[in-house]
Parts: structure tokens; sequence; C-alpha cells
């Protein structure tokens, strides 16, 4: 079939697109039983890197000012195939299990990364610990197992586990968590749109609420502590289907500074009201678990 | 009329009907009969291309959990076509057309205005929110017996903490339809239910996974 030239032009870009793309993607390394292997990616601007882990093991990541990517790994046995590749900006690290047959303790990789500080994340593992620190850019962190450590990361956050548990500390921008038995402790932050939700895990926010901003959490069966400081602003719904409300901060709490009348509705037990001007919006929720509010010392 | 006029026509208006003007030019152009020829050899050849693979059960129910908390829906029926119901593939196949589909929907809302006006008083009975769900995925529990039988040989912690945090959610999911059954109008326990039944249907597909991966 001949195409026309307007055609055959778009074509040729996507095509020469497409082969560039293809002479970068370089399978470039599976490594042998008790190998240490490190590989550097040079990357311009701000560089995506996906980890895929199947097999157990920690993956750790850190910023430096270079424009340059390394990846550290080192494995047990041979029973671990480790794959990286560089699509232009886009480095993918996958580590699969080759063989498993073998013990828990063969099973495993453990995966360092340095990237540049503007970085986008993709990162899914099954178990072992996931560490970022010092990144700035939106990402995706999924686990089965594995806690999720952040710390000063900046951006739209996706964390995902079935039971591992985030600890978040100085962290911004924009925070989702999903989890069904993990816990969520987000420490100092500067979160404008706060999301959390665990069917039991416990939740605690200790920080400031900035203003304008939104804040939902939500726990099943656990629960949820808030700890604010005195000068925050914000307005507060807090309600569960029968667990309880712990209210310690009735000093603080007047009734909501909107004018807006609230009320549980009559199967929920619930707080509302207003700490300052009721800036922020912050909802609480447990279903059978405790809410807690309290000013932090 | 230039090309490049004809061009900014098509990715605006698309073909039919395509202007006068835009109609002589291209009578008289070769590059543009050819683009306008190509195009329609494209349009042919993606009328050819199969149907999209149908999507696995548990994203409907997802899907269906989420819109059933969000009130969007609230019939107590599942979005997976039916076997077993000849009537409804015929009707999807009819209303393909767009045309079609706008007398369709037209008569649609004819009916149900019409049955609106004559509907008797008497409500239904309250159902269980996202019962049809629940069961579904009940089902789909079942079904992963021989998977996971499959990769037990060396059950990983991974594994263990899936089906420890399965079987605590189908607990959880019991103690907000026992809330239910009691209110069924708390709207608090009606979306720690939905948002159970998502994860339960999460969980689901991340042991399938598994079970594929390893064997």
């Amino acid at each position: 079939m001949t195409l026309s030239p307007a055609i055959r032009r778009i074509s040729a870009s996507a095509l020469v697109s497409a082969m560039g793309a293809g002479l970068l993607l370089m399978p470039l390394a599976c490594l042998a039983a008790g190998q240490k292997i490190e590989r550097h990616f040079t990357v311009k601007g701000r560089p995506v890197v996906m980890i895929q882990n199947v097999a157990n093991g920690r993956i750790e990541v850190k910023s430096w000012k270079n424009p340059e990517i390394v990846v550290s790994a080192s494995q047990p046995s041979n029973k671990i195939g480790l794959d990286m590749e560089q699509a232009d900006n886009r480095i993918d690290v996958t580590a699969s299990i080759v063989d498993s047959s073998g013990q828990e303790s063969e099973l495993t990789e453990n995966i360092q990364l340095t990237v540049p500080e503007e970085t986008e994340l993709q990162i899914k593992s099954q178990s072992g610990l996931i560490y970022v620190e010092q990144v700035l850019g939106d990402m995706t962190l999924e686990s089965v197992g594995g806690d999720i450590h952040l710390k000063e990361v900046s951006g739209y956050i996706i964390v995902k586990t079935t039971g591992g548990t985030l600890v978040c500390t100085l962290c911004g921008g924009k925070l989702k968590f999903d989890s069904v038995s993990g816990s969520a402790q987000i420490l100092q932050p500067s979160f404008t749109n706060v999301t959390l939700y665990t069917s039991f895990g416990n939740i605690l926010f200790d920080g400031d609420f900035i203003r304008t901003g939104i804040y939902s959490m939500k726990s099943g069966r656990g629960l949820v502590e808030v700890r604010f400081a005195g000068t925050d602003s914000f307005d507060l719904n807090a309600q569960t289907a029968s667990g309880t409300v712990d209210n310690r901060a009735e000093a603080f709490l007047k009734p909501d500074s909107h004018g807006i009348r609230h009320s549980a509705s009559k199967y929920a037990k619930g707080l509302f009201g207003s700490v300052g001007n009721g800036l922020a919006k912050v909802e609480l929720s447990s279903f059978s678990g405790t809410i807690r509010i309290l000013k932090r010392d | 009329m230039q090309c490049k006029d004809v061009a900014q026509v098509i990715e605006q208006q698309g073909f039919s009907p395509l202007p006068e003007a835009a109609r002589g030019h291209i009578a008289g152009c070769a590059s543009c009969s050819a683009l306008i020829a190509d195009f329609e050899r494209i349009v042919a050849a993606a009328v050819e291309i199969p149907a999209e693979v149908e999507p696995p059960a548990r994203v409907w129910i997802a899907l269906r959990a989420q819109l059933e908390a969000e009130r969007i829906i609230s019939e107590p029926r599942i979005a997976v076509p039916e076997e077993s119901a000849p009537w409804w593939q015929s009707f999807r196949q009819l209303i393909r057309g767009r045309l079609l589909a706008t007398a369709a929907v037209a008569l649609l809302v004819a009916a149900a205005g019409y049955f609106q006006m004559n509907r008797k008083t008497v409500e239904p009975p309250p159902t269980e929110p996202f019962a049809a769900a629940g069961t579904r995925l009940d089902q789909e529990e079942m079904s992963l017996g021989p998977i996971e039988a499959a990769s037990l040989s060396d059950v990983s912690p991974v594994d263990n903490s899936l089906r420890e945090n399965l079987a605590t959610l189908n607990s959880f999911i019991k103690e907000c339809r026992k809330r239910l059954q009691e209110d069924p109008n708390d709207q608090v326990a009606r979306d720690y239910l939905a948002a159970a039944y998502q994860q339960k249907s999460e969980i689901l597909a991340a042991m399938m996974e598994r079970g594929r991966s390893v064997n």
C-alpha cells in the first residue's frame, strides 16, 4: 500500500523515533550468583525510573545533583534474573525469579539507585523495604508486604500496599495512600492534599494543615489520630459507625466558623467544628476504630 | 483553498461532509486526493480490527462497586455480559450505529416516562448493597483454590500476607454487611463495604497474578 507524502512524513518520523528508542533498549545485565553489579545511565531533564522487583528485597533510592542514574544490585543466588534497560530518559529495572524452587533467602534482590533530584519513580515490589529520600517528582510505590519509608520527598505520591506500612517524614505535595492492613505515619508534612485509607491499619498525622488543603483519613478498624498545631486553621468532620471519637482538643474546637450546621447521620457518631478560621478541610472516619484529635505539644 | 487548509478542515470537522471549497481543491490536487484515499484505506482497515478482548470480571466488579458507592447506579446487577442473553447481545449489535443508538435512547426515555407515570407506588424491598459484586468476588475466590494449591510448594511470606489479608477483609465485609442489615441507610458502612470489595478484588487479582507468574 502506498501512502501519501503527508502520511509518509508522519510515519517516517514515528519510525525514526521508535528505532531510536529501540536502539537504546538494550538489556544490560543478568547477574551471576553472588555478584554485585553497578550500571550508570546518563539522562537529561527529569527522568523516569521504573523498578519492578518480583523477588524479595530492599529498594533504596537517593538523589544527587548529577544528570546520571546509578543502579547497584546484589543477589545471593542465580535464581534471580536482573534486567536493566534505558530508553532515552526512561530507565527500567526488573528483577524476576528465574527458578522459584530456591529458599526464601535465595530469592532476594536488593537494589540501590542514585538519581537526579527531579526524577519520577514507579516502583513495584513484593516484600522488603522501599526507601526513598530527597527525590522531587511524582511517584507510584506499590508493595504487597514491604514497608515504604519516604523522607524529604515531594510530588504527587501514590502509595499502595497490602500489609506494608508507610512512614512519610518531611514530605510535600499530594499524597494518596491505600492499604488493607498497613498503617500510615505522616510526620511533619507539607502536603496540600492527603487521602489516606486503610482497612485495618492505624493512621497518624502529626503536622500542620496547610490553608486551603484537603485532608481525608479513613481506617476501617484502626486508630485515626491527628495531632495539629495551635496555629492551624481547619474545618473538622469526624465520623464513625460503631467506633469512638476521642476529642482531646475541646479547647480549640469551636462550632463551624462558616455557619454550616453539621450533624452526624443517625447511624453514626460524629464530631464537627472549626479550629482557627477553618481554612483547610479535614475529614476523619473510622468504621469501628477510634478517632483521636489532639493539639501537639 | 490550499493543502494546509484542507488538512485543517479534516482535523476540525472530519470527512463528511467536506465543504464545497475543500472538495473543489481535492479534485484538482493529487497530493490531497492521495491523502484522502489513504485515510479511507486506514478507516476501512480499522473497521476490520477485531473487537476488544473482554476485560476480566474483577474489573467490572470493582467498577460496579465504585459506581454503587457513588450512588451513580443502584440496580443489583453485574455488568458482565451473560452468556444466555441473546436478545441483549443482539440489542447491543443493533445500537452500534450512532443514529440507531440515539433513536433507542429516545425510545427508552419515552418508555421510562410512561412507566414512571403509570407505575404503582409499591417500593421494592431494600436490597443489600453490592450483593451481586460480593457474590461474584466469592466465586472468584473459590476459583482461586487450584491456583493457590499449585503454588504452595513453598509458601512465601508474600502469599501468606495476601491470604491473611483476604481472610481479614472477608471478616470486615461480614461486619459491614451486618451493620447494613441493621441500618440499610448507613452511609459510613456502605462506603467501607464498597472499599472492602474494591480491595478484595485487587487482592484476588494479585493472587491470580502470582499464581500465573510462578506456574
